[in-house]
């Protein structure tokens, strides 16, 4: 549950920095919900919800898109279609995504449980 | 522990920014900052234009004075009124920047030799060479030359706010692609920049000579050979102006030029000159010939090919003007085109404006040399070349009486201390902009000739047509009162009368108006008839498409615009029709393989005629560049001695009337070849260079031509995916000569009815130069199928059609 929370944190709050914030600005969101809503596996949600936001958004412009650009673009870097530019741009974002949201998780001081205290 | 943890963490999170943010250079390729530009809200993904996007309604420009209008049409051709000039320019800066800043800068960069700043150490040979020409030198002087004139300084200062405007408006985001692969920002626009983008045309144009070259044959074979191999006419087809004996002037200058040839051979890595199958057609035909009954003009001037391409087409309304054609991106005003009462368009002059001076040094420090009784200072201009992820590199260039000294032994010259200074037209104060203004306003024949009286370089044919039913041609440019062969060799430096002593009056330059023939005509070739008294060299002139058209436009009556069409787009070719049926004779055809049996029957068929289907065409110029240059020519390819080669005409008329020609021994063979082997020769080579060909295309049967040609119009990066193949019939020395990577660069036909004026008008690319908008290269396959839309030539911003947006710029506070 909290994993799924922490997943969306970062994908909105992603989505509304980058449109006033360069691109790594995706660090800010990770590292945030990593620090604020840390979950079990916090380099999984921050790489899913960058990749997903960025996998996302490619995918939005390009079927709407006017033009090849994205498959010639994936000639430029040698790849065979645009398939493989999608995967590369999702893996890009959610690597910064997954280790921000893992350094925000592990700078937070665990919280104990009331029966581990003393 | 914890802490250790998020520090490593942390650590390999701003190391991944960092790695992704910027640049790199592994091994010799480049790697673009792939966090950056993969980023689908800022990276290229938002290059990418949806489906019916609608530019905005309103923008607000620093800068203007008063409300403009940008009515653009279905092929994005922007039509900008203004109510004033300085907004005119001003929104012609703005707009054209907006669809193609990112070419307009590397254009200059490269003019200028800053490639390296942001290709890196790849780019520094040739940033070097445009130094050591002098670019910047010559587009200083025609900068400082507009700024002295109040019109057109208005016009590129104007043109430059423009553009600045519009790269202030920029976030990353709306970068164009090209600075966000190659990781860069575009710098303030200025003035001097539009200076660079002339002398870089002039450098397209004006930039072929063989003055080295020349001397060199004039050492190794004598006068004779050379009178044979590189004559200064060839004696064929009509001048651009046949007018004997009406040339009623007084010349200036004509004593003789003493040759003083260097002893020793010259041994230059010289970089090549323009293109040689450069070129371009223009005419105009009378209204006694057209079916309309009103004058038509028609040009297309042949350059090399590319994305985004090289011209903008424009509408231009303004106080005292109206006027649309093709702009060149970075530079105010319309180059060719058409007002409401007059059209002109522009084929290169070919003459000869390039000198190459011996300089005779004190010492080898370079610093003085021999100037007629004393001995001169050369001025030295050290040029710091910026190279991106390397130290800046220094290259000092000399400077004489004449100009730079181009090659010295620290580039591409062996010969140490015998040095040779560079005289270019291009590099004089000059003012080409006031007659592209003036002619932007031209209503009548007076204004025509009155708007070239300032033209210089680079030298062109202007043909012109009016509503009052004058056609009109000029050779216009600065063109030195030559004497007898001053030009064709290198001349001694040291005296200063060797140099240009006196320019021909622009009254005595060569023009016509309304010949009784009916139609005026160039095509690059030899300008004018034997009675004209100065002295004309070039490195070549056409021989060809000239004869071609002209025989169409003379055979023609009741012209229409279709016919005009048909000849630009017009695939015959006489080359072939004068040289294969006599190669055909040569063959024994008796001993021919199967292969070469087929070979022989298609071109036994063919009807000259090079369209993209054509087979014999195909064979036809496979067999022709098996022989030319490197089979029959070979006694012209010594090492680093340079020699040029005799051109196709040259080359075809001594395979006929000099079959025993020492040159067609080929050197490398024991036994004496003529002509009729070299002949059998390159048909058995270019059958297998075919037949290969046809393994190679999944065991193609057929060789169409244009498959066969493999044409491609090249982004400027050279980036294949970016570049456009293009099927397509033509060739050099055609009237359609779109050979591999040259061609029409565009097609207008202006047909000037006093109803109203109408046009036509296409080019090889399109509106945008954003390689994901559909306006990047969507005019291709009209050009390809020689297909013309009509322009949308508006009297007013309200008068738009389907499919046109508006954009209402306003002024705002700086």
């Amino acid at each position: 549950m909290k994993f799924l929370l922490q997943l969306i944190v970062i994908f909105v709050l992603a989505y509304v920095l980058e449109l006033f914030f360069p691109w790594y600005v995706i660090v800010v969101a990770a590292f945030f919900a990593g620090y604020v809503v840390r979950s079990r596996a916090n380099f999984l949600a921050g790489f899913v919800a960058i990749a997903g936001l960025w996998a996302w958004k490619a995918w939005m412009i390009d079927g709407e898109a006017s033009t090849d650009l994205s498959a010639r673009v994936a000639r430029i870097f040698t790849l065979q279609d645009n398939t493989l530019l999608f995967v590369i741009t999702a893996l890009v974002g959610g690597l910064v995504g997954g280790f921000a949201a893992l350094s925000g998780a592990l700078l937070r001081p665990a919280k104990k449980k009331w029966y581990e205290k003393r | 522990m914890r802490l250790i943890k998020f520090s490593v963490s942390f650590a390999i999170t701003l190391a991944l920014v960092y790695f992704l943010d910027n640049r790199w250079v592994i091994g010799k390729a480049p790697l673009p900052p792939l966090g950056k530009l993969l980023d689908p809200f800022h990276g290229f993904w938002q290059n990418i234009e949806p489906r019916g996007a609608q530019p905005p309604t309103e923008l607000h420009i620093p800068g203007l004075q008063d409300k403009v209008t940008l009515v653009f049409d279905s092929l994005a051709i922007p039509h900008i009124f203004a109510s004033n000039e300085a907004d005119l320019y001003l929104a012609q800066g703005y707009v054209t920047a907006m669809h193609r800043l990112w070419q307009m800068e590397i254009q200059t960069h490269a003019a200028a030799g800053r490639v390296s700043e942001i290709a890196g150490p790849a780019a520094l040979e040739n940033d070097r060479y445009m130094r050591r020409l002098g670019m910047t030198f010559g587009a200083q002087h025609a900068f400082e030359t507009m700024m002295k004139n109040d019109t057109t300084r208005r016009m590129i200062e104007k043109y430059a706010e423009g553009v600045n405007a519009y790269i202030q408006s920029l976030h990353y985001s709306d970068l164009a692609f090209e600075y966000k692969l190659l990781d860069y920002r575009p710098e303030p626009w200025t003035p001097l920049k539009s200076a660079l983008l002339l002398k870089n045309m002039a450098y397209s144009l004006c930039m072929r000579d063989k003055d080295i070259e020349m001397t060199n044959a004039l050492q190794l074979f004598g006068p004779e050979v050379v009178d044979l191999l590189y004559p200064d006419q060839e004696g064929v087809g009509e001048p651009i102006v046949d007018q004997p004996g009406s040339w009623k002037f007084a010349n200036v200058l004509s004593d003789s030029i003493p040759l003083a040839l260097p002893k020793e051979l010259i041994q230059v890595k010289k970089k090549p000159g323009a293109d040689p199958t450069t070129g371009s057609n223009n005419w105009a035909v009378h209204g006694s010939k057209t079916a309309t009954g009103s004058p038509m003009l028609c040009n297309d001037p042949h350059l090399n090919l590319s994305l985004p391409s090289l011209w903008y087409v424009v509408q231009l309304h303004g106080p005292g003007t109206n006027c649309m054609g093709a702009s060149l991106p970075g530079t105010p005003g319309i180059i060719i085109g058409f007002t409401d009462s007059v059209a002109w368009g522009v084929t290169n002059a070919q003459r000869d404006l390039i000198d190459w001076f011996r300089i005779t040094y004190k010492d080898s420090t370079r610093q003085k040399y021999r100037l007629d009784e004393r001995w001169a200072n050369t001025r030295a201009v050290v040029e710091t070349i910026h190279v991106r992820g390397e130290d800046a590199v220094s290259d000092t260039v000399y400077y004489t009486h004449w100009g730079p000294i181009t090659y010295d032994n620290t580039f591409k010259a062996n010969n140490d201390h015998a040095d040779y200074a560079f005289r270019w037209i291009a590099h004089d104060p000059s003012l080409e902009l006031l007659t592209f203004y003036k002619l932007n306003r031209a209503r009548s024949f007076d204004d025509y000739k009155k708007a070239l009286n300032t033209y210089q370089a680079p030298a062109q044919n202007f043909v012109f047509a009016s509503v009052q039913g004058d056609v009109a041609m000029r050779v216009q440019g600065k063109f030195p009162a030559r004497r007898q062969n001053e030009g064709r060799f290198v001349l001694d430096g040291s005296l200063r009368t060797n140099g240009w002593q006196a320019f021909i009056p622009v009254e005595q330059n060569i023009a016509y108006r309304n010949p009784p023939r009916g139609f005026v005509s160039s095509a690059n070739q030899y300008p004018v008839d034997n009675t004209y008294p100065y002295y004309i060299t070039a490195t070549s002139f056409e021989a060809y498409r000239n004869r071609r058209i002209n025989s169409v436009l003379t055979q023609d009556t009741s012209i229409t615009v279709a016919d005009m069409m048909a000849l630009q787009t017009d695939n015959y070719n006489l080359k072939a029709a004068e040289s294969l049926p006599t190669w055909l004779k040569q063959l024994d055809s008796t001993r021919l393989s199967p292969a070469e049996m087929t070979a022989f029957d298609i071109l036994k068929a063919w009807n000259y005629t090079n369209t993209a289907d054509a087979e014999g065409a195909a064979y036809y110029e496979a067999w022709w560049d098996s022989m030319y240059p490197n089979l029959i020519w070979d006694e012209l390819s010594q090492g680093d001695t340079l020699l040029d080669y005799p051109t196709t005409y040259t080359t075809l008329k001594l395979m006929r009337d000099k079959p025993d020609l020492a040159f067609f021994d080929i050197q490398k063979t024991p036994q004496k070849e003529t002509v009729v082997d070299i002949v059998r020769l390159a048909f058995t080579k270019s059958v297998q260079s075919i037949e290969q060909w046809k393994k190679e295309h999944a065991g193609s049967t057929k060789v169409p031509w244009g498959a066969y040609k493999d044409s491609r119009i090249n982004h400027l990066l050279r980036l294949e995916p970016l570049s456009v193949a293009v099927n397509a019939g033509g060739n050099h020395d055609i009237v359609n000569a779109f050979s591999k990577t040259h061609g029409p660069s565009w097609r207008m036909i202006v047909s000037l009815e006093k109803t109203g004026v109408k046009a036509w008008g296409v080019y090889p690319g399109g509106q945008s130069g954003n390689p994901g908008s559909p306006h990047y290269a969507d005019m291709i396959d009209t050009w390809t199928n020689g297909k013309y839309p009509a322009l949308h030539f508006l009297q007013n911003a309200g008068q738009s059609a389907d499919k046109f947006s508006s954009i209402v710029l306003t002024p705002s506070e700086r």
